[in-house]
């Protein structure tokens, strides 16, 4: 994952912590201490590095993907349907991670440093996807 | 008489403004003030961006102070002065604001802010949004009366402990009650974060006035970096403070400086010191 060194780099000075903690494995909030505040610094300081913008929110409407928000979640806890739409989202998070039942607010508990790197190289292949559509 | 608008406001008169993207705006320092530190330079500077995002999502939420990739401080200004303010976002939704700004005045650069990053949190928690819409009309319109800025609660720390020229370390007690709390803000009174940058300046002060001075002149603050906040300081609470000097040279020294209560740090950033004769 050629985006990794740079990204481990950019939540290493954002918590702050030593780099090599930042495994790709790593959760933010649980390995490595992140809170709200980091999660608006980290997005921003990788859509200032990689020259992609992360619009706010959109990680869970994605991790919803075809289900509609009842669908997914009711009253702040995610629905079976949801939680199996979310394992496959978040593959790269240990399934045992998945602990029934998952508060939305707590979806960002399971992100890893890897889900970073996911989320940048996604957004990344959506700029050059829209750069290659335009009309010359 | 009314503090709202009046004890912590630092923008009288937005002279443009296009929706999310940019603002300009100016504050008139009252003449009678004694002094009007850089840290509410900044606020004013964070304030005009305030506005600008809060019209962008039509006052149903506002920024609090959060991130600063940098402020660089160039220039003290003088009271009676007139600070021109800009603001420039990078974004802005319900959940952040991210922009850049500068203040001069008379055409020189007072103070630039870059990377700085405000999450949204509900408007109605914090003050009533329909006053804060009339009140931006006003701003865009025939702007406010200048002048109404009282002045400062006072702002002391007590010294803890420390290494000369290595550390430093000191008790602050954010005051239980202020006119400012009235404005900063009505319905959740919160100890701004430029003022906490205020009283970590003296600190770092403190601390420089250890250091083996520069080749030439002496040690001033240059530029804050990566300050976070992490947590409301809410009145009364008891704040303690650390500089350290990570490094230093013959022309710049680099501090941390670190904010902790009882539930732990709650703001960090660093300062780094130049060699010169004053702000």
């Amino acid at each position: 994952m050629a985006v990794y060194p740079k990204i481990a780099e950019i939540i290493a000075a954002a918590l702050p912590c030593e780099i090599e903690r930042v495994k790709l494995e790593a959760s933010l909030i649980d390995d490595l201490g992140a809170q709200s505040i980091d999660f608006l610094d980290i997005v921003f300081r990788l859509e200032r590095a990689f020259k992609v913008k992360i619009p706010r929110g959109k990680l869970i409407e994605d991790a919803r993907g075809s289900l509609s928000q009842a669908e997914f979640e009711q009253a702040g806890v995610v629905s079976p349907a949801g939680l199996e739409r979310l394992k496959e989202f978040l593959s790269e998070v240990p399934q045992a991670r998945f602990v029934s039942p998952v508060k939305v607010a707590d979806i960002p508990r399971l992100f890893t440093t890897e889900t970073f790197c996911k989320i940048v190289i996604r957004q990344q292949r959506a700029a050059a996807t829209a750069a290659g559509a335009k009309p010359a | 008489m009314d503090a709202h608008f009046r004890a912590f406001s630092f923008v009288d008169r937005i002279t443009s403004v296009q929706e999310g993207k940019r603002i300009r705006g100016r504050y008139a320092i009252p003449a009678e003030l004694r002094d009007f530190p850089l840290a509410l330079v900044g606020e004013a500077v964070g304030q005009l961006a305030a506005w600008a995002a809060m019209a962008a999502v039509d006052f149903g939420q506002r920024p609090l102070a959060g991130l600063a990739g940098s402020i660089e401080l160039l220039r003290e200004p003088r009271a009676g002065q007139v600070l021109e303010l800009a603001a420039d976002l990078e974004s802005v939704d319900a959940e952040s604001v991210g922009y850049s700004g500068t203040a001069h005045v008379d055409g020189a650069l007072m103070l630039r802010l870059e990377n700085c990053v405000g999450p949204m949190m509900p408007m109605a928690d914090f003050d009533d949004p329909q006053k804060l819409r009339s009140r931006f009309e006003k701003l865009c319109r025939a702007g406010a009366d200048p002048g109404s800025f009282p002045s400062l609660p006072s702002l002391t720390f007590e010294r803890t402990g420390g290494d000369a020229g290595r550390s430093v370390s000191a008790s602050f007690q954010v005051p239980s009650a202020a006119p400012l709390f009235a404005d900063h803000f009505p319905r959740r009174p919160v100890f701004p974060g430029s003022l906490l940058m205020h009283v970590n300046l003296q600190l770092g002060a403190v601390l420089a006035s250890g250091i083996p001075p520069p080749a030439r002149g002496r040690w001033v603050p240059g530029t804050i970096q990566d300050m976070k906040l992490r947590s409301f300081m809410l009145p009364g609470t008891t704040l303690q403070l650390e500089a350290r000097l990570k490094q230093h040279s013959h022309d710049s020294a680099s501090l941390a400086l670190e904010t902790r209560t009882t539930q732990g740090v709650i703001a960090t950033a660093g300062l780094l010191l130049k060699a010169g004769d004053g702000v």
